[in-house]
């Protein structure tokens, strides 16, 4: 085919509009990237006149692989985001799934399910911090006032409950959106399918399985991916609410790489951290992807 | 892409039962009873710590920290309002969340609509490859760039500065701003473009003066989700802006402390003011937000 002036005109007017976009995206995200890695293979020591580098291979992540707070961060993380991804996308199917019933008033649903997403994590941690308050906490005085619980509970400073706290916490922020991406999906399928099936006899369970399940799962790959990134990136809700603690039992891997670098001054290895998580992360994304025979090519098209 | 007002238009035009279908009356009650029950749950379940933390902002200090702990304030009071922005500086957390965040969404809705356009409809090699890149680069956490970042920053002079957030917050919202405007100049019939062109319109009023007030309901999705990621931003955010000028509202609500209690009080009276003009901007241009939850799950 021939390659009109016009035509190369455009493409080089296209380069061009694509140009500010793609060169803050490559300063921002892909440099410090490579640069995280070209970091964790390094010694790196703070100087008065900059950061000085020393090449050792491999050191950082010996470091890192042998350290116990790396193990321990690394198991509450994976913990927290298996549970947590679990039940909200349940509970968000379960709801969805109600709310696609012919009811009235799914304008005001949706409404106030926007309302936690738009929320700063932060200040959700504040307002669950004070609700959870072992001296003054409005949770432990109404589980005392129906006799759940005989004595008030610090729910923040057990090590179990604190991960379980910090799990209610984070499910009650996150289950309405999932809630309101499977219901969009949900909305798209066509009524005519579900007719089609009943005719065919199809029971309620049967229809659910072979016509709502498979059109669903693109809304549900998005989601499941979204939530498992979310979930690895687990930083502002232990920042207020716990601290990481009590101990260490709610560090998350991206508050022990914070605290590595910024408190502890140790570059390497906390950047060694920071390159073995987008690794996880990587991998948790096409696993969840293929798990759900979402492909990329399937939503983009 | 769907029109969201087309999902609310066909459930609202559900057809009336035919006479076939009366034995599953029963059926559809049952529905509606189940439906009905879980709208009400959800919605108390929701609402309720917001009304928790509201109410507490009324409240003077002995009364939040009291038992049994009230469910209306005794006297409701202002003097955590003015505490929080009278002595604990709020105001500043305020307006600098505000300068980041628009600055940074003005950027992003002009940078991607640019982008966009291109990748829609201009001859340009590698389309799909960079739209797989740009879906991969989003998945990647934050944590992963921090330290390069906050080098660089340093080198630069640029901590505890506006430029400092509003960057890298363009950087991290324009992939998927792209991938949702993307859809919407996709949806615009090319007819537009070449009876544009043959009018003689350059490429740039082509763009600017025809497509882009078509694809406006792209530029809200892209600008209200970026919006929103700015202003709830907060490992950047404490990261670069530390310096009590520089912080915005998350990095302020979480560093807030007193010297010997925690000043719930005076949190939540910061924190109400900083949950309403989100909530009121995102129910204005609620309809565009449901539009960006199916973007990337729909074919475009």
């Amino acid at each position: 085919m021939r390659v009109s002036k016009l035509d190369r005109q455009y493409a080089i007017a296209g380069y061009i509009m694509m140009a500010p976009a793609l060169l803050v995206i490559g300063l921002v995200t892909i440099f410090p990237i490579g640069y995280s890695i070209w970091m964790s293979l390094n010694n790196i020591q703070s100087t008065f006149n900059g950061f000085s580098f020393t090449f050792n291979g491999l050191t950082n992540y010996a470091i890192v692989f042998t350290n116990q707070q790396f193990w321990q961060a690394l198991e509450f993380t994976v913990f927290y985001a298996i549970v947590t991804v679990a039940v909200e996308l349940v509970l968000g199917l379960l709801v969805a799934l109600a709310l696609n019933q012919p009811i009235r008033g799914r304008g005001v649903a949706v409404a106030v399910m926007l309302i936690p997403w738009t929320l700063i994590t932060v200040i959700s941690a504040q307002m669950w911090a004070y609700i959870y308050n072992g001296i003054y906490g409005v949770l432990n005085y109404l589980l005392m006032q129906v006799h759940i619980i005989g004595s008030p509970v610090l729910w923040l400073g057990t090590a179990g409950l604190a991960t379980f706290a910090m799990m209610v916490a984070d499910i009650w922020k996150t289950t309405p959106f999932v809630t309101m991406i499977l219901l969009a999906g949900l909305q798209l399928i066509p009524e005519d399918l579900y007719e089609a099936a009943k005719i065919d006899g199809a029971s309620v369970w049967r229809r659910f399985w072979h016509v709502t399940f498979p059109l669903l799962r693109p809304s549900l790959g998005l989601a499941t991916l979204f939530r498992i990134l979310q979930a690895f990136g687990l930083f502002d809700l232990p920042f207020v609410l716990t601290g990481g603690g009590p101990g260490t039992s709610t560090t998350s891997i991206a508050m022990l790489a914070y605290r590595a670098i910024f408190n502890d001054g140790d570059y390497g290895p906390g950047t060694a951290v920071a390159v073995t998580t987008v690794g996880i992360v990587i991998i948790l994304a096409l696993a969840s992807l293929k798990a759900l025979r979402t492909q990329v090519g399937e939503v983009e098209s | 892409m769907i029109d969201p007002a087309a999902v609310v238009r066909r459930s609202k035009a559900r057809k009336p039962p035919s006479p076939r279908e009366s034995m599953s009356r029963r059926n559809v009650i049952v529905r509606k009873t189940i439906g009905y029950v879980v709208l009400v749950l959800m919605l108390l379940v929701i609402i309720a710590p917001f009304y928790w933390m509201v109410v507490t902002s009324f409240k003077g200090n002995l009364e939040i920290s009291n038992i049994p702990p009230t469910l209306f304030p005794h006297h409701p009071i202002l003097t955590q309002y003015e505490q929080a922005f009278g002595v604990y500086g709020f105001g500043v957390y305020f307006r600098n969340s505000i300068i980041v965040s628009v600055s940074a969404t003005i950027v992003v809705i002009l940078f991607a609509s640019l982008a966009s356009y291109a990748i829609a409809r201009l001859p340009i090699r590698g389309k799909a490859p960079l739209m797989v890149g740009l879906l991969a680069i989003s998945t990647f956490p934050q944590v992963a760039v921090i330290s390069p970042l906050f080098i660089l920053l340093e080198r630069l002079g640029w901590l505890n500065s506006y430029q400092a957030l509003i960057i890298p917050y363009v950087a991290f919202n324009l992939p998927f701003a792209i991938w949702v405007m993307r859809t919407y100049f996709v949806g615009i019939p090319k007819e537009l473009d070449e009876a544009a062109r043959v009018d003689g319109a350059n490429l740039f009023t082509t763009i600017f003066r025809v497509i882009l007030p078509l694809a406006t309901p792209g530029l809200f999705t892209g600008g209200v989700f970026t919006f929103v990621a700015c202003w709830t931003e907060f490992f950047f955010a404490l990261t670069f802006n530390n310096d009590t000028a520089f912080r915005t509202i998350p990095v302020g609500i979480a560093l807030f402390s007193g010297q010997f209690t925690i000043p719930y009080g005076t949190i939540f009276a910061g924190s109400t003011v900083a949950v309403a003009p989100i909530v009121i901007l995102v129910l204005i241009f609620q309809k565009w937000v449901v539009a960006g939850l199916t973007a990337g799950a729909v074919k475009g």
